[in-house]
């Protein structure tokens, strides 16, 4: 199987997976661990592509919710902390991908029209 | 929001701010499709279902830019705030343009495929050893993935189920996904485009997102919040003179175990708050008290400054801290009280001119 097939398959079964932590989630879980989602039924279908998405991020936390595991109630993180340090990586990252375009952009005369090329020739 | 959940919150401002952005939307798209051409024609010359997706390329390229500048002007100026307060609709736009481009893309080069589209995408350029042909496709794929998971997590119940640390993680990508989506355009059409103005825009845009990415940045280093002046007793910390905060307003530090506590000043009596909002842990200590609430400048998520609560119906809490004064000298206790507990506010003596020292 080619890499690209492989890709495509795990893509595949990723997103199967997903569609099932959905389906379990909107239907059984959604309501245990969320109290404003009791009853709340229309805004769940926006939520499918999400936990198709990230299942496994979502599955750690119904699990810890679900179990008391739960060690965030009080967030505290401070706003814009890894900002600067965020802006700098982008702008080196940036920079040198915009040199690298520019250095390696090539020019000919793409305009030349076709010549048939006899057989033989 | 602490209300059951509804599929999408519009008030009047969200939806005035979502039609301008869709009318701006197909006015770029009108503007590329019907006059580009002659006004800026493409060199080499191109057919019109390839100019179809390099409109939609663009305006996802231009809209992203858009939303990496909204933060940092925000940040520079508070007259940039209210483009932030519906920023997550308009990077779910975005993911839309972005979809409708890559739609576009595989429909034109691969419908004819005999293999599968996808594997033929994947496939048609293997050549990642190299820069000269690398396969930009690889980073435009990764970018849409990133705005894929971006607008799919952008309903509050995300945040509250994710809780803000880890959403706001998550959200960081939209850093990644810029960086990719300047490689894909860089390694992509950039390559093939003789026109100069078209490096010329990308050029100006990403230069724009970087310079006040900076500038934001440097800005925030400037007006810090101070540390805690140093331990005082036990648990207390002396923060700042109480003389120093402006009524209505808070003054933030950030006390030994690296939370941060604003310091409000409401009626000439102090009371002491988390400074992270718990809605997406904005600086509630930038916001403004109105009838003894803070509204957080980021969204405008409210509390009561003296028990850390939202208004009803709404459940959000933040945690309190007790404070007390010490020669006009505020001191934190460090050990936050649980989210929502009422604290007394703390009476600031009135100075007279004979009892200063």
């Amino acid at each position: 199987m080619m890499t690209a097939e492989l890709l495509i398959v795990l893509a595949q079964i990723w997103g199967g997976i997903g569609a099932i932590v959905a389906v379990s989630f909107l239907t059984i879980g959604i309501e245990w661990i969320d109290e404003d989602a009791q009853g709340a039924i229309t805004f769940r279908p926006l939520l499918i592509p999400g936990i198709m998405v990230i299942w496994p991020l979502v599955l750690w936390r119904w699990w810890a919710l679900a179990t008391n595991q739960d060690r965030s109630t009080s967030p505290q993180a401070a706003p814009r902390r890894c900002h600067a340090t965020v802006a700098i990586v982008l702008t080196i990252v940036i920079s040198t991908t915009l040199l690298i375009s520019a250095s390696i952009k090539q020019t000919w005369p793409d305009h030349v029209p076709a010549i048939l090329l006899e057989a033989g020739q | 929001m602490s209300v059951k959940y509804i599929p999408v919150q519009w008030n009047r401002f969200k939806s005035f701010y979502d039609l301008v952005v869709l009318a701006m939307i197909m006015g770029f798209l009108w503007v590329f499709v019907h006059l580009v051409p002659g006004v800026l024609p493409h060199d080499p010359a191109i057919n019109p279902q390839i100019h179809n997706m390099r409109a939609f390329g663009s305006c996802a390229f231009f809209l992203l830019t858009a939303i990496l500048l909204i933060g940092p002007l925000a940040r520079l100026n508070s007259r940039f705030l209210p483009l932030l307060y519906n920023r997550r609709h308009l990077g779910v736009l975005t993911c839309f343009v972005a979809l409708t481009h890559a739609t576009l893309v595989i429909r034109w080069y691969f419908v004819f495929s005999p293999t599968d589209r996808y594997v033929a995408l994947l496939n048609t350029n293997t050549a990642y050893t190299q820069l000269l042909g690398f396969p930009f496709e690889a980073f435009g794929i990764f970018a849409l993935l990133c705005l894929i998971i971006l607008a799919t997590t952008s309903h509050d119940f995300w945040l509250k189920f994710l809780t803000p640390p880890v959403w706001k993680s998550l959200h960081y990508l939209i850093y990644p996904a810029y960086a990719a989506v300047v490689a894909h355009i860089g390694l992509g059409a950039f390559q093939d485009q003789q026109n100069p103005t078209f490096g010329l825009w990308m050029v100006l845009c990403v230069s724009a997102v970087v310079l006040l990415h900076l500038a934001a940045a440097r800005h925030e280093r400037m007006i810090s919040d101070p540390s805690a002046l140093g331990p005082s007793d036990g648990p207390w910390q002396a923060l700042f003179p109480a003389d120093d905060i402006d009524e209505g307003r808070a003054k933030v530090a950030r006390i030994s175990n690296g939370e941060r506590v604003a310091v409000f000043r409401n009626n000439g009596r102090l009371s002491a708050i988390a400074n992270a909002c718990a809605h997406q842990n904005g600086p509630l200590g930038e916001g403004q008290i109105i009838d003894c609430f803070v509204t957080c400048p980021w969204h405008g998520f409210q509390y009561d400054v003296t028990n850390g609560r939202s208004p009803e119906p709404f459940t959000e809490r933040v945690a309190t801290y007790n404070i007390r004064l010490r020669d006009g000298v505020v001191e934190v206790n460090e050990r936050a009280n649980p989210p929502g507990t009422p604290v007394e506010p703390l009476d600031i003596p009135v100075r007279r001119p004979g009892n200063e020292a």
